[in-house]
């Protein structure tokens, strides 16, 4: 028997009823052409529509299972933003943001060990940056890193003062961006935008794919050596949940790095926010970032 | 043959009340149903088995990640805490040039001094133990130092192409030249004219 004349496939059903010779055609009713073409549609029809009718009932009666409680899951199959007190407004929750300011930075390297040392990040990986940019005046820019102890401690050559235009530092560090592209490549939820705002990493569930660091246009995310799965910078969530500044906050000396509660008016950066002129690292992608730059130019991406 | 199309086609149209009996495949149609539905149920227990319960409470994310994360201990401390205990330093810091470089530049990160003198502050018999030697590797360790060495100082100061032009850059042949002083140096020799906790000379 081939599969062609199986009648679980009611769109062959015509062609099986018309091509019965070549199988067991044993009532011989209607052979090649043997009965009315008329009358053979419309039993063809018939056993089609029956075949749409059980099938349909089966599987309506399939899918009526998975409403019954305590089949499924729960609730969770579209998770939403839980309601507010109202049952409309999202909850109000604090809102944090993060001010970088290039004409602070003295480049000494202070916030790169904070970071390693709070997040135990490994050797040679870091969830944060430094930038430095050389303007030269023959118009070569350079950009390098500055190292972790900092140029006085590397004993790195220096560019020579008189060839250069302008030179400044420029932090990188997660720029918890509002529209996220790494939290939308996820493909097991294991990116996390808090409902502070905050993107984060479930260690527990990131499968490792490395999906996330291909996503995030500002290479902010890694995978860490040591653990095998995504690691970026979640502007120290911790100690943001106990009501302390993150790490490289704490380390700056120089209060290159802000960060507060955008939505309290009488915070600093919401007062460094509303008077200086900021801005957003690539905000031609539309990712909304929440870390804002001052004395950004345009070498910067 | 019972999976015979051809059994069916006996040549005169069923009427309406006979459909189902002319329809004589319908098992095959259960079996298939029987198949989907195991599938079906199979696949809600695995989703069941791998879908942690909290997932979806909160966010299209596992709600416990948050509180797991956020117990993350804090290593670095504020001033304020060590401010706690030494109000004085505070007071000799206030509107000093270097008010807003936390203690941890100099001190390092001091975790065990800060959880011991807690401990303290409830038992009397816990005492602290002296501050660690400055072996220059910044910020790394647990330990109270206290550092006087010149590169703890140069470590921001020392003059770098891409500071701000209002920062106190120091190149050190020149800075000793204009202050008469010579080579060689002593680790301290900052201190010989600058003040710790007040640093104007």
């Amino acid at each position: 028997m081939s599969l062609f004349e199986l009648p679980i496939l009611p769109t062959l059903g015509a062609a099986a009823a018309g091509g019965c010779a070549s199988g067991g055609c044993s009532s011989g009713g209607c052979g090649t052409g043997g009965c009315g073409s008329a009358q053979a549609e419309r039993t063809s029809e018939n056993s089609r529509r029956e075949f749409l009718k059980t099938a349909t009932t089966l599987t309506l009666g399939a899918m009526s299972l998975t409403l019954l409680p305590g089949v499924t899951a729960g609730d969770d199959m579209l998770p939403l933003p839980p309601p507010g007190g109202d049952g409309h407004a999202p909850a109000a929750k604090p809102m944090y943001g993060f001010l970088i300011d290039t004409t602070k930075c003295i480049g000494a390297g202070k916030c790169l060990t904070a970071c390693r040392v709070e997040n135990s990040v490994p050797e040679g990986q870091s969830r944060t940056w430094v930038e430095r940019y050389v303007h030269y005046k023959d118009g070569r820019v350079e950009v390098d890193l500055v190292p972790e102890t900092g140029y006085a401690g590397s004993g790195e050559v220096q560019p020579a003062a008189e060839d250069v235009l302008r030179a400044y530092f420029v932090p990188k560090l997660c720029n918890q961006c509002v529209d996220a592209p790494c939290n939308q490549v996820c493909p097991v939820h294991a990116s996390i935008k808090s409902p502070e705002g905050i993107e984060l990493v479930d260690t527990e569930r990131c499968i490792g794919c490395g999906y996330c660091v291909q996503a995030c246009p500002y290479g902010i995310r890694f995978m860490n050596h040591d653990t095998g799965v995504a690691d970026k910078c979640n502007w120290c969530y911790h100690r943001v949940m106990r009501n302390e500044q993150p790490a490289c906050v704490e380390a700056c000396p120089t209060g290159a790095r802000v960060f507060g509660r955008i939505d309290d008016p009488d915070s600093e950066i919401s007062r460094r926010l509303a008077t200086v002129p900021t801005n957003v690292l690539k905000q031609h992608l539309g990712t909304l970032p929440l870390t804002r730059y001052v004395g950004l130019t345009d070498e910067v991406t | 043959m019972v999976f015979s199309v051809g059994g069916r086609m006996t040549g005169v149209a069923p009427t309406q009340g006979t459909l189902m009996t002319s329809f004589n495949d319908t098992r095959h149609l259960w079996a298939l149903g029987a198949c989907l539905a195991a599938v079906g149920l199979v696949g809600m227990a695995v989703r069941r088995e791998m879908v942690p319960d909290d997932f979806g409470t909160k966010g299209p994310y596992r709600a416990s990640a948050l509180d797991d994360i956020a117990a993350q201990p804090s290593l670095f401390q504020a001033d304020a805490t060590c401010h706690a205990c030494h109000e004085s330093v505070e007071h000799e810091r206030a509107g000093t040039s270097h008010e807003a470089v936390g203690c941890t530049h100099c001190h390092g990160l001091a975790v065990d001094h800060v959880s011991i003198a807690r401990r303290g502050a409830e038992d009397p018999t816990v005492t602290l133990p002296p501050a660690a030697e400055w072996d220059g590797d910044f910020l790394t360790k647990t330990d109270l130092y206290i550092s006087k060495d010149r590169a703890t100082c140069l470590s921001c100061h020392q003059a770098v192409v891409g500071m701000p032009a209002d920062f106190k850059k120091i190149d050190v042949a020149v800075h000793l030249e204009e202050q008469g002083a010579s080579e060689p140096l002593s680790k301290e020799t900052c201190f010989e004219c600058h003040g710790g906790h007040d640093t104007a000379p």
